[in-house]
């Protein structure tokens, strides 16, 4: 029941990594595929109606951990207090962007928004890549299962570690990278003209940067958590993972340089979800690492809620979710975007 | 001050009552639109359509507002409130979990196609769209209260061997009368201030002397809603809450009534200043055996007052208490007036003519939010020393690995942001207005 929690988790951030990856990256790639006002309204019209369902995903697995781990969240989210608050505002000028742009018609305001869009997307991948490599390099968790982290101490990533260190700033720059093609993938597929353009070639430019960080940041990960690749030699799930990997990234490459927008995009979904997957099976049943002393990092099995609370969530998620993708197939289907 | 749980207190206190001025008007709103997207779907009247493609715009952007002002919320219990959420995260964690899978989706999934998507559905789907956003936002509310409910009155849990606490019965924790009285309290609260608003605006055209088929539509609909909410509101709602503080909160009601001493016949203070160092109400103007009543159904009850508890149990700021409660209900008998007189006015045929009663409905529209925040306040203090009544102290709860320092800072940045979106939001909310009811869209 535990592992079954486990991977409703593991499903969620995976999906709002998917569906906020392509968001977050076409708002990075703002002003690099739109040169205009007319261009950049084309990006969020790209983006649609459907952004803020996308953010859920993020707050409902939020809530989620809330119910099945909650020593898990009260020690993350204390222990990355300023970062998390970060993460936070951004999303909030995120979304004020998006919402204050159209309501004047005026270039400069639209270019204000404009810039705050791209720059809170761009910060919002840097934290989230951050974010990601704190986990599998760990925090300081000391016996009471506490840490407070600083932003940077000395780079290193062993002991007494800051957010910031070589391996997280290599796996920063490397989700920047993938969430950058995933997006161009995104607006490839989704857009016409020149944006459409200009993505695909923004697009053919990256994967091939993504997939040589790739490799880096798999070695780098070796040297500072071996055991996530000894972890993920017994778990079939793990397999199946690193072979979404490896077709999603070889997808996303050759079909990019074709032409086939639709392809390398699905390709480019599978190997977000490839890399989340073989992560999530590896470090199990480790859900926070301790840098200070192995001992007293949190497991999902001692961190989880009590049997009836857990069975009880799990019973009433798949309602949830699909009723959840129920609301998105409506306005998918009976919304048409650019009908006046 | 270099204690960390007055500063996450300060800091969820501010997030919260800010957060919270957004989702009162869009929950206040939302049946109103409803029901103008039924009436312009069953009779085709342009007027309705109208209305509702108004509000809606002012109801996106108030939304928009209220979306990204909350979702610091549900993460200040992992951030600010750690120790708290490991106690008792196994029971609150599941309604807050449900907000999120139920509510949240079925919102934000429909919201951009309710504000956008007028002319891009099919008016059936519109209106699906409209009742998707009604429901979500009313769920939300929903699940909210039950987690709140619990930490007023907590049921259908168990206290674990160490020491953290368990859920026993979801049936129960849902159940939770606290949970019930306080929804229908709260929703009803949450139309008085989006009727209020709506009457509020069409006063404004009247006087104007524009858009008045519109202002005609928004004084009537305003109104009778208005009327409706204000009086449900006060009773049975209203008047339950005060007989579950009465019997479940003994020192929160001792303190909202600034009643220091025990005693029957215990009365209602209209006004009066609480002297907690003396231990007495100053100036008071009182209704003898009024409190007894409506807490206890009889005049002669006996109330208990502060003195007949312990110390450690009074509210921690009974001052702040006394007068958010007695602003709350001061209000409300008010807004029942007020909507009183609109009705009949309306009634007779003669309220466009009343200017004195239109400016009055104008210049009511902040009154609603500001009983509504005096409202929680009453609520969240009532409920001090305790996070969990009864169970678990606030100052238990705070986060041990998180400075004053840092909660000063994201506080400090949480006040300059808001300063800024509340900015954009009353520019962006005059401009409609300013604009008005008109036809051409936008976007």
């Amino acid at each position: 029941m535990i592992e079954a929690a486990y991977t409703v988790l593991v499903v969620m951030l995976t999906v709002f990594l998917v569906l906020e990856g392509w968001d977050f990256g076409a708002g990075l790639l703002h002003f690099v595929v739109g040169r205009n006002e007319a261009e950049r309204s084309a990006v969020l019209d790209a983006i649609g109606p459907l952004w803020l369902w996308n953010e859920v995903w993020l707050v409902a697995f939020g809530g989620m951990t809330f119910v099945a781990f909650p020593s898990v969240l009260a020690s993350a989210f204390s222990g990355f207090y300023l970062a998390f608050f970060l993460l936070l505002w951004c999303l909030i000028l995120r979304g004020v962007a998006i919402e204050a742009r159209n309501q004047l018609g005026d270039p400069l305001w639209r270019e204000a928004w404009d810039v705050t869009f791209a720059a809170s997307s761009l910060l919002l991948a840097v934290l989230i890549g951050a974010a990601l490599g704190n986990v599998i390099r760990g925090v300081p968790l000391d016996s009471r299962g506490n840490f407070a982290i600083p932003f940077f101490t000395d780079f290193g990533v062993r002991g007494r570690v800051g957010i910031l260190d070589w391996y997280t700033l290599s796996t920063a720059t490397f989700v920047v990278s993938l969430f950058a093609a995933h997006g161009a993938s995104f607006l490839a597929l989704k857009t016409a003209g020149p944006v459409h353009e200009r993505s695909g070639q923004v697009a053919r430019r990256l994967w091939p940067v993504v997939l040589v960080l790739l490799a880096a940041t798999a070695v780098e990960t070796a040297i500072v958590r071996p055991d996530l690749f000894t972890g993920m030699t017994h778990r079939p799930a793990a397999w199946i993972a690193l072979a979404a990997v490896g077709a999603g990234a070889s997808t996303a490459l050759v079909c990019q340089a074709s032409g086939r927008d639709r392809a390398a995009f699905a390709g480019s979904c599978a190997l977000i979800s490839g890399l989340m997957g073989a992560g999530a099976a590896g470090v199990f049943p480790v859900m926070l690492h301790s840098t200070l002393a192995p001992q007293d990092s949190i497991s999902a099995y001692a961190a989880s809620t009590d049997a009836y609370s857990l069975r009880l969530a799990l019973i009433w998620w798949p309602f949830a979710v699909i009723l959840s993708l129920g609301y998105f197939w409506f306005v998918f289907r009976h919304y048409r975007p650019g009908a006046r | 001050m270099n204690d960390p749980v007055i500063w996450s207190r300060l800091q969820f206190a501010f997030t919260i009552t800010y957060h919270y001025l957004f989702p009162q008007l869009t929950m206040g709103l939302a049946p109103l639109l409803v029901f103008w997207k039924w009436r312009a779907l069953r009779t085709g009247e342009a007027r309705y359509a109208q209305a509702a493609r108004f509000w809606a715009r002012i109801f996106g952007l108030t939304f928009a507002v209220g979306v990204v002002t909350g979702i610091p919320m549900e993460f200040q219990f992992g951030t600010n409130w750690a120790s708290f959420s490991r106690f008792s995260g196994n029971v609150i964690g599941q309604t807050l979990a449900m907000e999120g899978m139920f509510a949240f989706f079925l919102e934000s999934a429909m919201i951009g196609a309710f504000v956008l998507g007028e002319a891009r559905m099919t008016p059936r789907t519109h209106f699906l769209a409209a009742v998707g956003v009604a429901a979500g936002s009313w769920l939300s509310g929903f699940f909210i209260l039950v987690t709140n409910a619990f930490m007023q009155h907590p049921v259908g849990y168990a206290v674990a061997a160490d020491g953290r606490l368990h859920l026993a019965s979801l049936r129960a924790y849902l159940d939770n009368p606290w949970a019930l009285v306080m929804f229908g309290h709260n929703q009803m609260a949450a139309l008085v201030t989006g009727s209020l608003s709506v009457a509020a605006v069409g006063a404004w055209y009247m006087l104007r002397g524009a858009h008045c088929d519109q202002a005609r539509l928004y004084l009537k609909d305003g109104i009778a809603a208005g009327l409706l909410a204000s009086i449900l509101v006060a009773f049975p709602t209203g008047d339950a809450q005060a007989k579950l503080v009465a019997r479940l909160q003994g020192p929160a009601l001792a303190a909202m009534e600034g009643r220091f001493h025990s005693g029957p016949r215990a009365e209602i203070n209209l006004i009066g200043q609480p002297n907690v160092a003396e231990q007495r109400l100053d100036n008071p103007i009182r209704v003898p055996g009024l409190l007894s009543f409506l807490a206890f159904g009889n005049v002669q009850s006996d109330v208990r007052g502060l003195d007949d508890f312990p110390r450690d149990t009074w509210p921690t700021d009974i001052e702040v208490l006394y007068y958010s409660f007695h602003i709350m209900a001061g209000l409300g008998t008010v807004f029942i007036l007020l909507m009183l007189a609109g009705a009949v006015q309306a009634w007779r045929g003669r309220l466009q003519e009343s200017r004195p009663l239109l400016w009055l409905i104008l210049l009511s529209f902040p009154f609603p939010f500001i009983a509504n925040t005096a409202g929680w306040a009453a609520a969240e203090l009532g409920r001090q020393p305790w996070l969990v009544y009864g169970l678990f102290r606030t100052e238990q709860g705070a986060s041990a690995a998180v400075s004053a320092g840092s909660t000063v800072f994201t506080l400090i940045g949480f006040v300059g942001l808001y300063f800024v979106v509340g900015l954009l939001y009353l520019a962006l909310f005059g401009r409609e207005l300013g604009r008005g009811p008109v036809e051409a869209s936008h976007d």
